[in-house]
């Protein structure tokens, strides 16, 4: 049975910011575009979870017996994000997990282990594979101009009915000391020639697409789609051109629009080009970082692909619910570059383990008695007929709308931007909650009773010194 | 629920408060001293008649335990009880002292509450980032009023301005009464021009934050004929609490208080309270009311929930005159919360005190023509905890 890509999911942060404000900020050339930027209530992990929702748009999270995250900044360096990533998207507890990481490759990394895990153990059929990253640039480098954050995911699976088979991986590896963040010190990249870099990027990449292209005895004509990482956009247009690849095959590199995010990077250059897939197109999809790995695909089915993309909101449906930073300083407080004094609310990780269902999966419950649907699973007896213990858990729907709610500028605690939009939500279905709402301009005018909200995994604070994650609600961007 | 009652089986004999305010330069063991020094004096007794004391205190660093009783006062050993339920833990300690009294257990009995929230700061009330559960949002006490206001202003159209007006009221109440923290009046475009706290509800929507303490005397009827308020002692005829959950932003909207425009716990305590007191006219038989104006939209929900107004009538009601000190209902004829600020555990005790004072005909300020009946109200947490009391003149 083919193994290859069932689904796909992306995330993009709500915030762009201009490039000409980091060149009006520091008195840079200008370079033109936006790039994607992430709150500070959203990390590697948050996003993961938005691009894996996307992608499980349809399917049971429950029919899928692994999942692998990726990133170059994932939140821990001991506790893996995969598990907590599989939590919160209310996937079994008898999955394969792991976190592929030190390389903006380590998501086409994750790919090829994907596919040899299927192809080995008659168990796996299906693997998801999500990748993050919140590239933190150092202010007044030209770093600023590229790194952007964002997130994709892919559904591997073996599957006679998958629109994109996974045909063959190659991978090189290459040791060269730039760029690099030292573990124990560097909160930013670092480099030492950034000529170097290139010359190694341009030798593993063409070497991995050149020597896939041999093993499968195809010529660079026979490529539908090239969907390459680049750490320089202007070597991207060069290796196109190297590989003797056709007019329109290189999938556009997306820095004028978004950046470089990075790992999910390779993800969000394929999910962009399949848009109108050829039948039978060939598809290579490269990842490079200390080596490359390059991915061959083939289409299967191209209406499925097409389908795929009207259920999902995918590169293109999160793009057109973005908007533009007002100011550099907005982008530096996002990235939390401003020193701040913060106050730590309290937490305890055993709590939170207690109510893993509220709190992470998102279940509420329903009264057997009454049949009344409510959040959360604190309560032993029924709000509405009193019954004790007449409770049966329920998987709550994302999405709902404003009952009442209120601006509070008396916050105490880790607060983004103030006032903090306090939302009584009535959840679709059944259920009523709480929740503060992110990703609001001008909530004064905004926010409002009767609003439809979709509720999304965020960053709260760092209490007792570990991260905090809880559901907010934002303005609806569509998702399914 | 309400079986036999304490309706006339209790009797207040002496009461008093300090000044309420920003009192740097005194300790809650002072403001504790002072305010039982006052109501034992009123009382024509000393510490020493005193058998047993309820003390209510809402935050830890006011004081932990009944001890605190005796750290100041020296009660040499005598028992004393921290009582604890939110705003209406001074009102409880009051209603523990009355059922201790009622039953015989004791004679005479001190309750009092104090609290001292300006050592910690004014900007709001302190803790929220410790209270509660790790993940679940916390609102400001100003924001989960505000939640009420919101759906108050979509339901019945009221607007600022109807907040602004109870504002305006309470503190020209207030600007009259000495022990006030705040005495001057305002203007209607003054609170709508405040900053805003937590939208809707602005600066002068909210109370402040304040220092005071208040105490009362309380015996049987029988026994209160030998003391010092023989001829004008007060009685008293309810007394009432009702509890519900703290999360009201969870209740399914079938369930109840999910409409967000009533109260329901000072719906249940006041079912009770005047089922017990026999009132069945609130509007007509209540004479003057200290209910729990914490903010704007506070009083105006509570006049409804306690049946003063019919419901969404409440703003027009006001604009009409109904709840000034001289209206039909005088609602907080002190000034209210809006001119004492709130000293959490006190506040219970400061209401039933200027309640006594103006059926005895003393009150300091704004004295109700011909007040007979009287009713105290609190309301803490997130509208979770209700406490109602309903005094009346000696017959």
């Amino acid at each position: 049975m083919p193994i290859g890509i069932k689904s796909y999911g992306a995330y993009l942060p709500k915030y762009m910011l201009p490039r000409e404000l980091i060149g009006k900020a520091w008195d840079f050339p200008i370079v033109p575009g936006t790039k994607a930027v992430a709150m500070a209530d959203e990390d590697s992990l948050t996003m993961s979870v938005e691009a894996g929702l996307d992608c499980l748009a349809g399917i049971d999270p429950k029919s899928i017996d692994g999942i692998f995250f990726a990133s170059t900044t994932p939140v821990y360096t001991e506790k893996d994000s995969a598990s907590l990533i599989a939590t919160v998207l209310d996937m079994r507890e008898d999955i394969i997990t792991a976190d592929f990481a030190d390389s903006t490759k380590a998501a086409t990394s994750a790919i090829t282990r994907a596919v040899d895990t299927i192809n080995a153990n008659k168990d796996i059929k299906s693997i998801l594979v999500v990748s993050a990253d919140t590239r933190e640039p150092e202010p007044s480098t030209m770093w600023e101009y590229g790194f952007a954050d964002g997130a994709a995911a892919l559904l591997i699976a073996e599957d006679d009915s998958i629109p994109l088979s996974i045909e063959d991986y190659y991978s090189v590896s290459a040791n060269v000391t730039g760029p690099w963040k030292r573990a124990e010190k560097d909160k930013f990249i670092r480099t030492f020639e950034v000529k170097m870099d290139a010359k190694f990027y341009v030798e593993s990449i063409t070497k991995v697409m050149g020597e896939i292209l041999k093993r499968n005895n195809l010529k660079p004509e026979d490529i539908g789609i090239a969907a390459y990482y680049y750490n320089n956009p202007r070597m991207h247009g060069r290796i196109a051109k190297m590989m003797k690849f056709g007019q329109g095959v290189a999938q556009n590199s997306l820095f004028f629009q978004i950046g470089d995010t990075g790992t999910p990077m390779p993800f969000m250059l394929l999910i962009a080009s399949l848009r109108r897939p050829k039948p039978d197109d060939k598809i290579i999809m490269a990842g490079f970082g200390d080596g490359a790995d390059a991915i061959l695909m083939q289409v299967r089915d191209k209406n499925a692909l097409r389908d795929l993309g009207k259920t999902r909101l995918g590169f293109i449906g999160h793009q057109k619910s973005m908007t533009l930073l007002k100011n550099y300083n907005k982008f530096l407080e996002y990235k939390e570059l401003l020193d701040k004094d913060r106050y730590t609310r309290k937490s305890s990780a055993v709590t939170i383990w207690r109510d893993t269902a509220s709190v992470y999966k998102w279940y509420g419950v329903k009264c057997k008695n009454c049949g009344t649907i409510q959040y959360p699973d604190i309560a032993r007896t029924c709000y509405v007929c009193r019954a004790d213990d007449p409770f049966e858990p329920v998987k709550l729907p994302l999405k709902g709308t404003i009952f009442t709610y209120t601006l509070d500028h008396l916050v105490g605690g880790t607060y983004l931007d103030t006032p903090v939009p306090r939302c009584v939500i009535d959840i679709d279905g059944g259920g009523r909650v709480l929740l503060n709402m992110t990703e609001i301009e001008k909530p004064e005018e905004n926010v409002k009773i009767g609003m439809r909200v979709e509720i999304t995994f965020r960053k709260e604070h760092e209490g007792a010194e570990f991260k905090n994650y809880y559901w907010k609600c934002r303005p609806e961007r569509g998702r399914p | 629920m309400v079986r036999k009652g304490i309706s006339d089986k209790v009797a207040i004999i002496g009461c008093d408060m300090t000044k309420y305010g920003e009192l740097w330069d005194k300790s809650q063991y002072d403001l504790l001293f002072e305010a039982v020094q006052s109501a034992t004096k009123d009382a024509g007794i000393t510490k020493d008649d005193i058998d047993a004391t309820w003390i209510g205190i809402f935050y830890f660093f006011t004081g932990l335990s009944g001890a605190m009783v005796e750290d100041i006062l020296k009660m040499d050993g005598k028992p004393a009880t921290r009582t604890e339920n939110y705003c209406a833990s001074g009102m409880d300690a009051f209603r523990n002292a009355s059922f201790a009294v009622a039953s015989g257990a004791y004679d005479i009995v001190l309750a009092c509450g104090v609290e001292k929230l300006m050592d910690e700061g004014g900007s709001g009330l302190p803790g929220f980032t410790l209270f509660g559960h790790p993940l679940y949002p916390t609102p400001s006490a100003p924001a989960m009023f505000s939640m009420a206001a919101t759906r108050c202003f979509h339901e019945f159209g009221w607007t600022k301005e109807d907040l602004a007006r109870v504002a305006v009221k309470n503190h020209d109440n207030g600007s009259y009464h000495p022990k006030a923290h705040f005495r001057s009046k305002i203007t209607i475009d003054q609170a709508m021009k405040a900053p805003m706290i937590a939208d809707p509800l602005g600066r002068f929507d909210c109370c402040a934050m304040s220092d005071g303490s208040a105490a009362l005397i309380l015996t049987r009827p029988e026994l209160a004929e030998s003391y010092a308020h023989a001829d004008d002692y007060i009685l008293v005829k309810a007394n009432a609490i009702s509890c519900r959950t703290n999360f009201p932003w969870y209740v399914p909207p079938n369930g109840p208080g999910a409409d967000f425009t009533a109260f329901p716990s000072t719906m249940k305590a006041a079912e009770y309270a005047y089922k017990e007191a026999g009132i069945t006219n609130p509007r007509k038989e209540i004479d003057a009311a200290e209910v729990h104006d914490c903010f704007t939209i506070t009083e105006l929900i509570n006049c409804q929930d306690l049946q003063f107004c019919d419901r969404g009538q409440a703003a027009e009601e006001l604009k009409n005159g109904t709840f000034n000190w001289d209206g039909e209902t005088a609602i907080n004829p002190s000034g209210g919360l809006k001119s004492f600020g709130h000293p959490i555990g006190s506040t219970g005790c400061r209401m039933l005190t200027e309640i006594t004072k103006q059926l005895q005909g003393r009150a300091e300020g704004r004295q109700v023509p011909d007040a007979k009946i009287g009713l105290c109200h609190n309301l803490g947490g997130a509208f979770s905890v209700c406490s109602t009391t309903i005094l009346s003149q000696r017959d």
